[in-house]
């Protein structure tokens, strides 16, 4: 069986008016399906992107995955445990959940601002009580650093003091913090520069060869993934309408809407 | 059609900190011609969106133009770009939720343009506001509808029929898309480069996307640090890059292609120095990997109209 499972996933979103205003009205409710029926397996150590436009459903997914939100159907099994099984104690949630990470969008938004670098990076370790003892958090926190290609004196400085690609390695470093499989990189370069996202998306693919990671990728871009995705899901309006590995979705889609995602790509290539 | 339509001759940017005095553009001489859609491209804090702004006057204290020269039309413009604004020069921006008013519908903003600018009567004014909409594939009946019944795409055609409302000569449009998905983002560069070309309307076009400047524009500009990198057509730019720092963000951007898979992107280490600690010599040199003794100590001045780096010198 898969490291990662998302089977028939489902989430609606409840849009309707006020229960007494849809009464008075006489309206029915109204919901919203932004993730419908979906279904897709990730394999341990290995990288599955989902693409799709704004709207398309794939942060809700993200969300879905690490934790964030709950499913409306469906289920999400992360090597062979229900994330959603209300069976499992606080104890077996929580260790579930150290091996789910995230890097968010904006690294700008996403550290706290208020917080230095060491303790924003030491948190998931108290969080989880992982390492006891301040001398050997700030050890590992070193180590961290040095793992996202940043210094141990970085520790002590604060998030503003760090540029867009330093601050997006430093929620790298955080995810890291608990030794997790699995990381969710929702749309985690689309606030970098050119030549920092290609720092970043180099860094992220290094790691995953160390650690044997295994990463869910949210992204509209289909460049982004193309060097490391192993397999990607096309999402249109909250429905997977495509899956295959990366080389054959980009030399030969099945959809439609698909093939449309590929030749709205901008490319480089010069053509008059 | 090679006339020259605008000219930008040494100009810079200067903003007064504590830290001292940071130069956002700087030394940048560029023209752009008669019907030309000409790409700046750069990183954030190249200076790129700064340049648009001077030109049209829209740099706020404690910035300033400290230094150089905007000739439009043979007429040097530098002291009153507020004439131009609007009229002759219109500006497209980066998030059309922001750049419309909400307050108000989009036709009472398209008519107030065109009531401010051109001398028309209202009857008329709105005639000209429904073509525009028609122009830009919007039903002209929905005049009267507000900014939020618009999605992103069909607002930022909204803030394109406006900029083109009152027939300007050059259209400055600062990030066009980049708010926009890809599929819609392909829409809207379309229909900005149609309407241009029909009208003989120049563009300048401000991004941070190569794709988009590739598939757009005729000529190129890159800029680093506030200074001009390189220049070219876009078939030269693209096809034989002359700065190193064009070549790397060229091989840094991931590409829609098979062959993509299992590779690694090529990557320029470090990032974009911050304005007050700019290295000596080529503002590039610490990031450079065919940096040599010269590059530390003097700066490189855009040799052969074409690419500001040493190496084009012993190339010659």
């Amino acid at each position: 069986m898969s490291f990662v499972v998302a089977k028939d996933l489902c989430r609606t979103f409840d849009l309707s008016e006020p229960w007494i205003v849809r009464k008075l009205t006489m309206q029915p409710k109204r919901l919203l399906k932004a993730v419908d029926h979906v279904n897709f397996e990730i394999e341990r150590g290995t990288t599955y992107a989902l693409v799709g436009e704004s709207g398309s459903g794939k942060s809700t997914i993200a969300n879905m995955v690490v934790g964030l939100m709950q499913p409306s159907a469906g289920s999400i099994t992360i090597d062979g445990q229900n994330l959603g099984n209300a069976s499992m104690n606080r104890q077996e949630q929580q260790r579930l959940r150290r091996r789910i990470q995230m890097v968010f969008q904006s690294p700008y938004a996403s550290l706290n601002p208020r917080w230095k670098v060491g303790d924003i990076l030491s948190e998931p370790m108290r969080a989880f009580n992982l390492i006891d003892g301040a001398t050997a958090q700030r050890r590992r926190v070193a180590e961290l650093l040095e793992q996202v290609g940043m210094s141990e004196t970085d520790a002590g400085k604060f998030p503003h003091e760090f540029s867009g690609g330093q601050r997006q390695r430093i929620s790298i470093a955080r995810a890291l913090a608990s030794q997790p499989e699995v990381i969710i990189c929702d749309e985690p370069t689309s606030a970098l520069d050119v030549s920092v996202q290609a720092q970043v998306l180099n860094l992220l693919k290094s790691l995953q060869q160390d650690f044997g990671l295994t990463y869910l990728f949210i992204t509209h871009d289909l460049a982004v993934v193309s060097t490391m995705a192993n397999k990607i899901g096309v999402l249109n309006q909250g429905v997977l309408v495509e899956e295959q590995a990366t080389v054959d979705l980009f030399s030969k889609p099945q959809q439609d809407y698909t093939k449309m995602l590929l030749s709205a790509a901008p490319k480089i290539e010069f053509s008059s | 059609m090679t006339e020259t339509l605008l000219e930008l001759k040494g100009l810079e940017v200067t903003f007064k900190t504590r830290r001292g005095t940071l130069k956002a553009v700087d030394d940048l001489s560029l023209s752009i011609k008669k019907g030309e859609i000409l790409g700046i491209v750069g990183e954030s804090g190249a200076g790129k969106s700064m340049t648009g702004a001077a030109i049209i006057g829209l740099i706020d204290p404690p910035g300033r133009v400290s230094a150089g020269e905007v000739w439009f039309e043979q007429e040097r413009v530098d002291a009153h770009p507020e004439r131009l604004r609007g009229r002759q020069i219109s500006m497209v921006f980066q998030d059309p939720l922001t750049s419309l008013n909400p307050l108000r519908t989009v036709g009472d903003q398209l008519i107030e343009t065109i009531l401010v600018h051109m001398n028309v009567s209202k009857s008329e004014a709105v005639q000209r506001a429904r073509d525009g909409l028609a122009e830009v594939g919007i039903d002209p009946d929905r005049l009267n509808a507000y900014p939020h019944a618009f999605s992103g795409g069909m607002r930022q055609r909204v803030v394109v029929a406006l900029a083109l409302a009152t027939e300007p000569k050059l259209v400055i449009a600062d990030e066009p898309t980049t708010a926009l998905d890809v599929s819609v983002q392909a829409q809207v560069l379309d229909l900005l480069k149609k309407l241009c070309r029909e009208r003989g309307t120049s563009v300048m076009l401000i991004t941070h996307d190569m794709g988009v400047i590739a598939q757009t524009s005729d000529r190129i500009a890159v800029m680093y640090a506030g200074r001009l990198a390189e220049i070219g057509s876009t078939r030269e730019v693209l096809t034989n890059p002359q700065h190193p720092y064009t070549q790397g963000l060229m091989a840094s951007t991931p590409s829609v292609d098979a062959k993509s898979f299992g590779k690694t992107l090529f990557q320029i280490p470090g990032s974009m120095p911050k304005l007050d600690a700019l290295p000596n010599g080529c503002a590039f040199n610490p990031r450079c990997n065919q940096v040599h003794e010269r590059c530390r100590t003097e700066r490189p001045p855009l040799m052969s109209d074409r690419a500001a780096c040493w190496l084009m010198e012993t190339a010659s």
